[in-house]
Parts: structure tokens; C-alpha cells; sequence
């Protein structure tokens, strides 16, 4: 050892190389960029499949240059000289308003195509008034626990019974988008108004927001309903697009003076877009023959490939996802809830963390198979509330309730498997945005008094809340993309609109697998599946692009 | 403590109330239901499988036919139509994809990890993260579409002018990049948990940053990285779509070529095999989707016999990568 040491050393000085430092951190760089940049031109091919821009005239192609690009850059390069955030308010408000209306052109299928108006808004107010008596009994005093919960019970369960068969069956029924407007637009609103609050630190100018929202809505759903956009459309539009937009705009413009100037990007943007298609439209250049267009999204599928469309697989995708994040999200926060504020270190909790550890390792394939044996095949006739083992010795009736939505292929039980399977994503990121909540405003609310499940309402659950919707929005991503389980539960290749829970699943995973595989043409292969391929991966980003964003500003903040 | 009568007086226990005790309890089914998950895949694949096995069939009481557990695990054919199940063409198929994509991935994998940890800056790491993610994200379905679409065509017209139109090798190529981002996130995690005095010390004895990169926070995170490997190839194992899609539906044994050294020829696997259209495991079952499922015979029935033999490697592998992770990790205080 000693011997060679000194050999070492001279060896070991004065033959430090620079190069293989620098080519090994490019080649770093290089191996990172590989995979990154070769589905990024994968993204490129199957975009100019789907819209072909090279068929449009050049002088489409300059028009748009002209007023859009290059005004858009100049304005974004003299916002980035600017400093003090403006770009970024640009770039915001710019993603905002590309965005939202996608999810509300979600919801609007919902209201347009599922579920109409009538019963979505009496089941609405069958909910709101159990609510309203929880919120008046939580404020009495006089009453015990246990006379509340009962009461509580007995109120839900009535109203769920009555309240909507009554109000379905109200001989005068108003326009249906002031339904929608009342459904979903009044609690927008009085969201909107209790973030201004919040956010000006004062309840008069909540107040005014929450009135603002409410009319602009209303406004929205008059106007559309006066032209030809449709009340309905034009109602979510400016529910789930407008308001966020408005409240945006406002808290820059009053909150932030020196960023102002960033919402000059999407008015340049928009006049823009407007101005290129006013001056192509008469000047007369075509624009290109893209195979994504409004038809193809709204349009039934086919055999033929030019008049296949895919809107039932995109409402069966929504469907899927008002299911699974019904069944998921709850399971999967109280989940979360448990193992970080309840569970001691047992080993039940051990076994429980373990086992969600391996869940997440499953493939989905398995869960697939979970819900064909299980749910579409052994559960067949429905849940078995009181079993045939018990009541066939007593020589009663066995009562299986729910046979008609479980079975081979349900969107139920699609619904339940894609639910099962994004559990253990659900509960591992919950726990990671609870663990995040410094115990000291724990200990704090335990040192007012505060009992546990206080505590947990009242601090955790509100400063965990944007890393938990992170998660879950991720999660759902993941779910939409999802083909395997629906496959195995029995999906077929062919599907409708699902009007009921019993309907046959579909979804856009499942219709371009569907494309794939029983057309053989050509057209399909280089024209239908790449325009299905951009309206999954657009659905897909949009949803991620919302829960990155909302991590980045919540790592801001803390 | 139970001096303290006083406190205990005063203090009104809450832990116990029913609204306590109610809220406690529903946290705890929220929890509950991932074991209820768990026992309801075991209960599913055992108990359906147990009805395609011949050994377990009996005793159950199934008429018509069943496969040997010897046929099944030995048997090198596998034809839905011919009723003959034998798993190993599907194994080899599966091989050909675990391998094919651990090339890519695993290198690919382990330099994004070392250049995020070692060498991005926090700015860059912000954009190459969450794209790195959308690699994972990407529906499986598209990118079986990519691969029979995309990259057979560029195979076929730059490299292999005779591959097949279905091929282990571009289904290989696209599970590769999806699971890109399983070995760079835990490797990452691993490597930026090896402590800075590590690298100090490395810095301190004069050694380069790329000496202190591959001789220090490498090896010292080596457990992470190998962990990340059998996550990665386990999620290989159990892709579906993809192969589903590109790789085709001809269950076959990997060929074999072989090369005269004297006296004996030595047999190696042919790297042929890629080219061609072959069936892995999940692959299979996809297919069998599509014989009849509705009435339980025997296309169903082994539709849960593959998936048994599925779920057993990906939990085994799984439970492995955790032993491993936990077992050899460097503990650090």
C-alpha cells in the first residue's frame, strides 16, 4: 500500500483533463433531451397528420404571420424587457384563456348530452337543503351529536327521495340554461366572491364579486341563448371560462399595477386570431384541409373515415371522469387523512402502507381483471345486500340491489375499476401534501382546544388543499389516458353516448384502440386516429398543465 | 402524571366523542378499502385461475375442459384456436420487450438522473421535470399508434429494410421511453439524498466533478438506482397497449442461431427475433379479450391464468426493489 502510494500521487496531478468533464455533462444533457425530444417530434408527426397545415395557401400562412405571430412576439419581447412579472401575467392570462374553455366545453357536453339540465339542478337542490340544515344545526347548541347526525340523516335521505321527482314533475319549468346557470353558476359565484374576500382582505368587495359572477353568468347564458351559440353552452362558458378570467384580470389590474401591461399579450393574441381570420375570409386563401375540425369533435363515429367522428368517446371519457373522481377523490384524501393524522405506528398501518406501496406496482391489466371477475361477472346480478347463504335457510328472497349497472362492460364498472386503479396515486400524493403542513400549526390548533378532527378540517385539509388537487388532477390524467382495464372489463369496440350508469363505457383511449385495430384503411391510420390522438393528448395536457402550475405557485408560496 | 386530578377533571375527553369516533371511523374504511382492493385481485385471479388449472379444477367441480399446470408453465405453444396455453412463447415475447426497452431506458435513465442531480440547474431542472413526466404521462395507446405508425416506417426506410410491420423492436422502443422517467425520478431521489460531505470530501482530495458524479453520488446511491431498475422493468412487464398494438400476436419461442467455436456450436438467442411480429403476456391477453369472455370458458379462464403469472413477477419484482431500496440503503445522519 505504502509502496505505491507515492506513484500515485505524481500520477494523480497535473493530468486533470477538461474534456472529459465537458463531453461528459453534454452527453448528459444529450441523454436527458433524447427521450424528451423524440416524442416531442412524435407530437410534431401526428399533429401534421392530423391538421396538415402544409395544405393551406401560403398566403393563409403569411396572413397569420403577419397579424398574429409577429405582433405577439413584439409584444412578448417588450414584456420581458419590462421585468416585474408582466411577461409571466401574459403568459397566464394567455393559458387561462386557452385553457379553461376546454373544460368548459367538458362540462357543457356534460349538460348537453348526459345529463339534462332538469335533473342535474333537482338533484343540486335535493343536496343543498340537507346542506343548509347541517350548517343551521351545526349552529344550535341545544342538541346533542348523535340527535344532529340522526337528524342530519333523516333530512338527507328524505330530500334525496322527494325533492327531486317533485321538482322534476313542476308542470312550469324555466329555460333550461337558467337551470344550469342556477346549478353551477351560483356556486361559482359564491366561490369567486369568498376568494375575493380572501384575496382584497374585504367582504364588501366579495359581495360585489359574487354579484358580478352571477350576472356576468346569467348575461352569458341570455346572450348565447339569443344567438346561436346555445344558452347552455354559453352558460358554462361563462361559469367555468369567464369568471376565473374575470377574477384573473381583476386582481392584476387592481392588485398588481406594474404587471398590468402583461395583459396586453392575449388582447394581441385574440385581435390577432380575429384579424387574420377577417382578412383570410376576404381576401379568399384557404386555410388548411385539417382533419381536426369542429365536425370531427362533435360528430358521431363511423366506418367511413370521413364522416368518423369522435364525441360519443369524448363524453364517454367525461362521464368516466365525473365517476371516478366521485369515487376516488373522498376514498383517497379520508385515506390519506388516516394513515398521516389518525394512525399510530401499528402494524395494521404498516401492512396498509405497504400494501398501497405494491398497489401502485400493479399493472393495469390486472385491475382490469379485478373488475371483470369481480364486479361484471360475480356481482353480476347486482350487490348482494341480503345474500342467498343467509336467506336461503330462512326460506326468504335473496335481495341483490344495483343489477343492472354492474355486468360485463358498464360504465359503472368501468367508472369503479379506473377508480381502483388511480386509488393508491390518489392516497400517495394526499399524504405527501399533508406531510407538508408544518406541525407547529398542528400543535397550535390542539393548544386552542382544537379536537383532532377540528384540527384536521379546520388547518390540514385547507393548507394541504392545492398540493392534494396537484395530485389528483395528475391522477386523473392518468385515468383518462387509461385503455387497458376498460378493455378487459369487456368494453366493446362499439359505443354510444352513456346516458346512464348502466350504459356501455366508452371512451377515447378505448375508440382510438377501437380505429386502430378494426379499420385497416388508410385514411384512418394517417388521418382519423392522429386527429384522435391530438384530441387525447390536448385533454390529457390541459389537465396536467392545470396541476403543474398550481404545484409551481404553491411551492412559491411556501 | 395522575396527580394531575385537576387537568383531568377540567380537560372534557374529545378523542372518544361520537363525532370523533364517527370521523375517525370513515378515515379508517377510506384506508381499509386499498386492503379490500388487494384481497379482491388475489380472491379474482386465484379463484378464477384455480378453474383453468387442472390440478385445482377438480375439486372444484369444473366440467369441461382445463390445462395442467405442468402443460401451462412448460408448454411452447400457445394457440387460442388450437386450445393449446402454453405461457413460455409468451414469456419469451415478454423477455424480448423487458430487454429491448431496459437498453434504452435504463442508460437513458441513469444520465438524465446523474445531469438533474448533478448538474442542472434549479431553473432547468424546473422545465426538464414535469416534461420529463409527460414521457409517463403519454396514453400507452398512443404510443403503440407512435410505433406501428411512426417508427416502424423509419426502421423499415433507415436500418432494417425487412422488418416486419408488427416488431418486438419498435414496441421495445416506445416502452423504453415511457418508463425513461420511472428510473430518472427514483435514481434522482436517491442521488439527491447522498449527502453534499460526500461531495465535499471528493472536491477536498482534488477529484473532478465528473469523478465526484460517477465515483461518489453513484455508488453511494447505487441501491436507489438498482431499485428504479426493477420498478422500470416490472412497469415493462405489465405494459399492455403498447405492445398490445405494435408488437403483433405471434406467440414464438425466441430463435436461435448458432456459432461454430470448434469442436461444439454454441446456441445464442437471435437478435432477429426483434424484428418480427411476436406476442408477449399482456399482448396475449388483449387478445383473448376478443374470443368469447361473456360465458367463462376456457379463453376466459386462462385469461386469469396469465394474468396470475403476471401479477406474481410484477408484485415479486416489486417486493424485490423495495427489499433492496430499504436493505442496502446508505443510512446518512
Amino acid at each position: 500500500m505504502a509502496a505505491d502510494s507515492p506513484s500515485t500521487v505524481r500520477d494523480g496531478f497535473g493530468t486533470v483533463s477538461r474534456t472529459a468533464g465537458v463531453v461528459f455533462r453534454y452527453a448528459l444533457l444529450a441523454a436527458t433531451l433524447l427521450g424528451i425530444l423524440a416524442v416531442g417530434i412524435l407530437f410534431v408527426y401526428v399533429a401534421n397528420d392530423a391538421i396538415q397545415p402544409f395544405t393551406a395557401d401560403p398566403g393563409w400562412h403569411l396572413t397569420f404571420f403577419l397579424t398574429l405571430v409577429v405582433p405577439t412576439l413584439a409584444v412578448g419581447y417588450s414584456l420581458s424587457g419590462r421585468g416585474e412579472g408582466s411577461l409571466r401575467v401574459g403568459l397566464e392570462s394567455l393559458g387561462l384563456l386557452a385553457v379553461m374553455p376546454l373544460f368548459a366545453g367538458g362540462v357543457a357536453v356534460l349538460f348537453l348530452s348526459i345529463l339534462p339540465a332538469l335533473v342535474v339542478f333537482s338533484f343540486a337542490v335535493a343536496l343543498a337543503i340537507p346542506l343548509a340544515a347541517i350548517v343551521a344545526l351545526q349552529r344550535t347548541r341545544q342538541v346533542g351529536f348523535v340527535a344532529k347526525l340522526v337528524a342530519a340523516a333523516v333530512v338527507t335521505v328524505a330530500s334525496l327521495l322527494f325533492v327531486p321527482n317533485f321538482i322534476q314533475n313542476v308542470p312550469v319549468i324555466p329555460v333550461e340554461w337558467l337551470l344550469v346557470a342556477l346549478t353551477i353558476g351560483a356556486p361559482t359565484a359564491a366561490i369567486a366572491g369568498a376568494y375575493a374576500a380572501a384575496s382584497w382582505n374585504d367582504r364588501r368587495v366579495g359581495r360585489i364579486a359574487a354579484l358580478a359572477a352571477l350576472g356576468g353568468v346569467l348575461v352569458g347564458g341570455l346572450v348565447g341563448s339569443l344567438t346561436g351559440v346555445g344558452g347552455i353552452a354559453a352558460t358554462v362558458l361563462a361559469t367555468v371560462a369567464g369568471v376565473p378570467v374575470g377574477l384573473y384580470v381583476a386582481t392584476v389590474v387592481d392588485q398588481h399595477p406594474t404587471r398590468r401591461e402583461g395583459l396586453l399579450l392575449p388582447l394581441v393574441v385574440l385581435g390577432g386570431m380575429l384579424l387574420g381570420a377577417f382578412l383570410v375570409r376576404t381576401v379568399g386563401f384557404a386555410g388548411p384541409a385539417s382533419w381536426l375540425d369542429w365536425a370531427f369533435v362533435t360528430s358521431d363515429n363511423s366506418f367511413s373515415a370521413e364522416s368518423a367522428g369522435i364525441y360519443p368517446a369524448l363524453a364517454g371519457s367525461i362521464m368516466l371522469m365525473l365517476i371516478v373522481s366521485l369515487a376516488s377523490f373522498p376514498i383517497g384524501i379520508g385515506a390519506a387523512v388516516y394513515l398521516e393524522e389518525y394512525a399510530g405506528n401499528s402494524r395494521l398501518t404498516r401492512l396498509i402502507e405497504v400494501n398501497i406501496a405494491n398497489l401502485a406496482g400493479v399493472p393495469s391489466v390486472v385491475y382490469g381483471l379485478l373488475g371483470l371477475g369481480l364486479l361484471a361477472r360475480m356481482l353480476e346480478d347486482g350487490l348482494p345486500v341480503f345474500p342467498a347463504v343467509v336467506a336461503d335457510p330462512l326460506g326468504l328472497e335473496p335481495i341483490r340491489v344495483g343489477g343492472d349497472l354492474f355486468g360485463i362492460g358498464t360504465v359503472f364498472v368501468g367508472g369503479l375499476t379506473l377508480s381502483l386503479l388511480i386509488l393508491p396515486i390518489v392516497i400517495i400524493s394526499s399524504q405527501e401534501a399533508i406531510r407538508s403542513v408544518p406541525p407547529s400549526q398542528r400543535q397550535a390548533s390542539y393548544g386552542m382546544g382544537a379536537t383532532r378532527w377540528q384540527t384536521v378540517k379546520n388547518v390540514v385539509l385547507p393548507k394541504a388543499f392545492p398540493g392534494i388537487l396537484t395530485g389528483t388532477i395528475l391522477a386523473l390524467g392518468r385515468a383518462i389516458g387509461e385503455t387497458a382495464p376498460l378493455l378487459v372489463i369487456g368494453a366493446p369496440n362499439e359505443f354510444g353516448i352513456p346516458q346512464e350508469l348502466s350504459s356501455r363505457v366508452g371512451a377515447m383511449p378505448l375508440q382510438i384502440y377501437a380505429w386502430a385495430t378494426t379499420s385497416g384503411t388508410e385514411e384512418f391510420y394517417t388521418k382519423v386516429i392522429p386527429a384522435g390522438v391530438v384530441v387525447l393528448l390536448v385533454a390529457m395536457l390541459a389537465m396536467n398543465s392545470v396541476a403543474i402550475v398550481l404545484r409551481n405557485r404553491y411551492r412559491q408560496r411556501n | 402524571m395522575g396527580a394531575d386530578n385537576l387537568t383531568d377533571t377540567l380537560t372534557r375527553q374529545t378523542e372518544n366523542s361520537p363525532r370523533e369516533l364517527l370521523v375517525r371511523t370513515f378515515f379508517f374504511v377510506c384506508a381499509f378499502v386499498s386492503i379490500l382492493t388487494t384481497a379482491g385481485i388475489v380472491f379474482v385471479l386465484v379463484s378464477e385461475a384455480a378453474t383453468f388449472f387442472t390440478g385445482t379444477a377438480q375439486f372444484l367441480g369444473v366440467t369441461g375442459e382445463t390445462v395442467s399446470l405442468v402443460d401451462f408453465l412448460t408448454g411452447t405453444t400457445f394457440s387460442i384456436a388450437g386450445d393449446q396455453f402454453g405461457v413460455l412463447p409468451l414469456l419469451s415475447g415478454t423477455l424480448a420487450i423487458v430487454i429491448g426497452s431496459a437498453v434504452i431506458a435504463l442508460p437513458l435513465g441513469v444520465a438524465t438522473a446523474i445531469y438533474l442531480s448533478e448538474y442542472a440547474s434549479p431553473r432547468v431542472r424546473a422545465y426538464l421535470k414535469p416534461a420529463l413526466e409527460i414521457l409517463a404521462g403519454v396514453p400507452t395507446v398512443i404510443y403503440g399508434f407512435f410505433a406501428i405508425e411512426y417508427i416502424t416506417p423509419l426502421l423499415k426506410q433507415y436500418l432494417f429494410p425487412d422488418i416486419g410491420f408488427f416488431n418486438a423492436l419498435s414496441a421495445s422502443i416506445v416502452v423504453g421511453i415511457m418508463i425513461i422517467p420511472m428510473v430518472s425520478s427514483i435514481s434522482e431521489d436517491a442521488m439527491s439524498a447522498v449527502p453534499d460531505e460526500l461531495r465535499q470530501a471528493g472536491y477536498g482530495m482534488g477529484a473532478t466533478k465528473f469523478d465526484v458524479s460517477t465515483g461518489i453520488v453513484v455508488p453511494a446511491a447505487i441501491s436507489g438506482i438498482v431499485s428504479s431498475f426493477i420498478l422500470a422493468i416490472s412497469r415493462a412487464i405489465g405494459e399492455t397497449m403498447a405492445v398490445a398494438i405494435a408488437a403483433g400476436a405471434t406467440p414464438r419461442l425466441w430463435t436461435t442461431g448458432s456459432v461454430d467455436a470448434g469442436p461444439v456450436s454454441l446456441p445464442y438467442p437471435d437478435p432477429a427475433y426483434f424484428l418480427e411480429s411476436i406476442q408477449p403476456m399482456t399482448g396475449a391477453m388483449v387478445q383473448l379479450l376478443f374470443s368469447d369472455i361473456t360465458g367463462g370458458g376456457l379463453a376466459y379462464r386462462s385469461l386469469f391464468g396469465i394474468g396470475i403469472t403476471l401479477f406474481a413477477i410484477t408484485l415479486f419484482m416489486n417486493i424485490v426493489s423495495n427489499w433492496i431500496a430499504s436493505r442496502y440503503q446508505e443510512a446518512y445522519d
